[in-house]
């Protein structure tokens, strides 16, 4: 039964998908040759680990640590704040690498990637194994960073096969070769796959990634819904999700968060983080011409725990002064008293486009549009001078008792060339190294 | 008399309505726009602009932008007046920023801060672009790790053995005794006065 194929055919679709190894840290050696193969974190003005590098992974060092049991375990740790504005950079590099050899290419996350390239083995001259590989030495050659590459029939397959060896691996999954790869693996660490469908999956005796794609057919469609059929399907090597190559244009919610430092009780200024955090997700949805039909606030305290409330806006807003009110009231609703907490954060819902909204009969238009006239002032002026230039009175004590930034500023951030300013920097990632 | 239309004069009539509609105009929208006769004619210049790369069509057939300056004023606008002929040309200008880094995905920035490479003219301060992917050539200037030290030294290659020589009478030259890291190749070098 093991033995059993799900595809004879070795090639119908070829899939990439490209994985950064300790992507931020990666990025860190590549500009800072002489931190290379050293115990590395980045993360540090979060006060917890966001990256470690393969140095520190292997001295136990895990993401999500707090920042000050990681140097309890290493006391030599090198701890960077992260430097996003380079790791953009190489992002947008190792995207273009790819771009390179098939226009299809995915762009999943910061550091991921998926690329078709099925149907290019003659215009390069090479195997589907041999393009993966010159992506791989390309990537590593120019950018510097060390990256892991899986091939397979599927998305979901590509994944495995990138999973399967880390760091600096190189894996393919033919059709013919899918159960060897799906032996020995858990079912809960396939893509797509969560903690209900593993649950569930256990009910069913179904432990390996395997034994899901040896279920029979109509235990699929009688027990699963659409996403795991589709899952099952995938394993089995027939491609369901396609490579999308369309830029991101749009978002269905945007989330903005901030930690502050040190965690506080004070009411106002609680308050006042949690309405910039709606400030700059009102100033992303409207660069992005949306607005929310729902809004989701929570609250952190200082033991982690997260209360949280939602609402539906009367008429969709991405203007903050519109929402302050209702703002409150949520605020008010899972405010307590005495309680120390450390995190704010909002959500937008449930996005639309800004042209389609409609006002209702009871409102003035003629102050809406007032409203409207200010926040485009405010745009004007945040492009100008930097974010919140103009900010509402509600939020103006973060200013005040400072923003709570911790830790000491990027290498990008302390290095000014001559004719650059703070905000407005060179395009390119600066090797820092003395010559 | 009535001014004559160029691809620039197009694809400015587009891209001012595209960002004021936030969308690409239909057909019989850019028979208004540009004050054409027929469809056919839009789509002659469509056609060209597409040729030219800045407009694309997406895997449905609906146009979009293609070039990232789209929203912003193109560089062969500055000769706006000059004769049509003249026109043809400026498409092929470089941006400086394209003239400086040859290859983007693999060029860093470096700042100088030694006086190594003072007889090329490359001064403590100097900015230079280093192209990370490029195998060195005899006779380059490079970027490179030497038993532990990081240099900017010219490449020499004599026969097989390797040898980095500054442009600096104080320095020696320096033959690499258990390890040489090439970073990359120097493409270019930029001095900012103002």
């Amino acid at each position: 039964m093991d033995n059993l194929l799900f595809q004879l055919h070795s090639w119908p679709r070829a899939i990439i998908h490209v994985d950064g190894d300790a992507f931020f840290t990666s990025c860190e050696e590549a500009i800072h040759p002489e931190l290379r193969g050293k115990p590395l974190i980045a993360g540090g003005e979060r006060g917890i680990v966001a990256c470690a590098s393969y140095a520190a992974k292997r001295l136990g060092i895990k993401r999500g640590v707090p920042l000050h049991e990681a140097k309890k375990r290493c006391p030599d740790l090198i701890v960077l704040p992260s430097d996003y504005e380079t790791y953009s950079l190489f992002s947008r590099r190792l995207f273009n690498v790819m771009r390179r050899f098939t226009p299809q290419v995915e762009e999943y996350s910061i550091d991921e990637a998926f690329a078709d390239i099925t149907g290019l083995r003659r215009k390069h001259r090479a195997s589907y194994a041999t393009i993966a590989r010159s992506i791989k030495k390309e990537i590593k050659q120019e950018l510097g960073i060390g990256i892991t590459v899986g091939l397979s029939l599927t998305k979901v397959l590509a994944k495995v096969a990138s999973k399967y060896e880390k760091p600096d691996g190189l894996t393919v999954i033919s059709g013919r070769h899918i159960p060897l790869y799906l032996k020995e693996l858990p079912v809960e660490k396939l893509w797509g796959v969560g903690h209900a469908t593993s649950n569930y999956l256990s009910k069913l005796n179904v432990r390996t990634a395997l034994e899901f794609a040896r279920l029979p057919e109509e235990t699929i469609k009688k027990h699963f819904t659409k996403p795991g059929r589709e899952i099952w399907m995938e394993l089995r090597g027939e491609s369901i999700y396609p490579v999308v190559s369309e830029e991101k244009s749009t978002y269905t919610s945007i989330s903005k968060t901030k930690t502050f430092a040190p965690p506080t009780k004070n009411r106002e200024y609680l308050f006042a983080h949690l309405l910039r955090n709606i400030e700059s997700a009102c100033i992303k949805a409207r660069r992005y011409y949306l607005a929310p039909r729902k809004i989701a606030i929570f609250l952190k305290k200082n033991n982690f725990s997260i209360t949280g409330v939602e609402a539906k806006i009367f008429r969709p807003s991405a203007y903050p002064m519109e929402l302050t009110g209702l703002v409150k009231n949520l605020f008010e609703s899972v405010y307590e008293h005495n309680v120390v907490y450390r995190a704010t954060g909002v959500i937008l819902l449930d996005l639309m486009e800004d042209r389609y909204i409609q006002y209702s009969l009871f409102e003035s238009p003629v102050k809406i549009e007032k409203i409207e006239k200010i926040y485009e002032a405010s745009d004007f002026l945040g492009e100008k001078h930097g974010k919140h230039t103009l900010h509402l009175g509600a939020s103006h004590p973060i200013d005040q008792f400072g923003k709570g930034r911790r830790g000491k500023p990027t290498a990008r951030q302390a290095t000014r060339f001559f004719g650059e300013t703070r905000r407005k920097h060179l395009g390119l990632p600066i090797l820092h190294v003395k010559v | 008399m009535k001014e004559k239309r160029t691809i620039q004069s197009v694809e400015k009539i587009i891209a001012e309505f595209f960002r004021e509609n936030r969308r690409m105009p239909t057909y019989s929208e850019m028979v208004e726009l540009l004050g054409v006769r027929s469809k056919s004619v839009v789509n002659f210049w469509i056609n060209k602009l597409v040729a030219n790369g800045i407009l694309t069509k997406d895997t449905k057939g609906f146009l979009k932008p293609a070039r990232a300056s789209f929203s912003l004023p193109m560089v062969g606008e500055i000769a706006a007046g000059f004769p049509s002929p003249a026109e043809e040309e400026l498409r092929d200008l470089i941006s400086l920023d394209e003239y400086l880094i040859g290859r983007r995905s693999s060029s860093f920035l470096l700042k100088v801060s030694g006086d190594s490479m003072i007889g090329e003219g490359i001064k403590p301060g100097d900015l230079v672009i280093v192209d990370r992917g490029k195998e060195p050539k005899n006779g380059d200037v490079i970027i490179a790790e030497v038993d532990g030290e990081w240099t900017m030294k010219y490449f020499r290659k004599q026969g097989g053995t390797v040898v980095l020589e500054s442009a600096n009478p104080q320095y020696p030259p320096v033959k690499p005794q258990s390890e040489l890291r090439v970073a990359g190749v120097v493409t270019a070098v930029i001095r900012k006065y103002h």
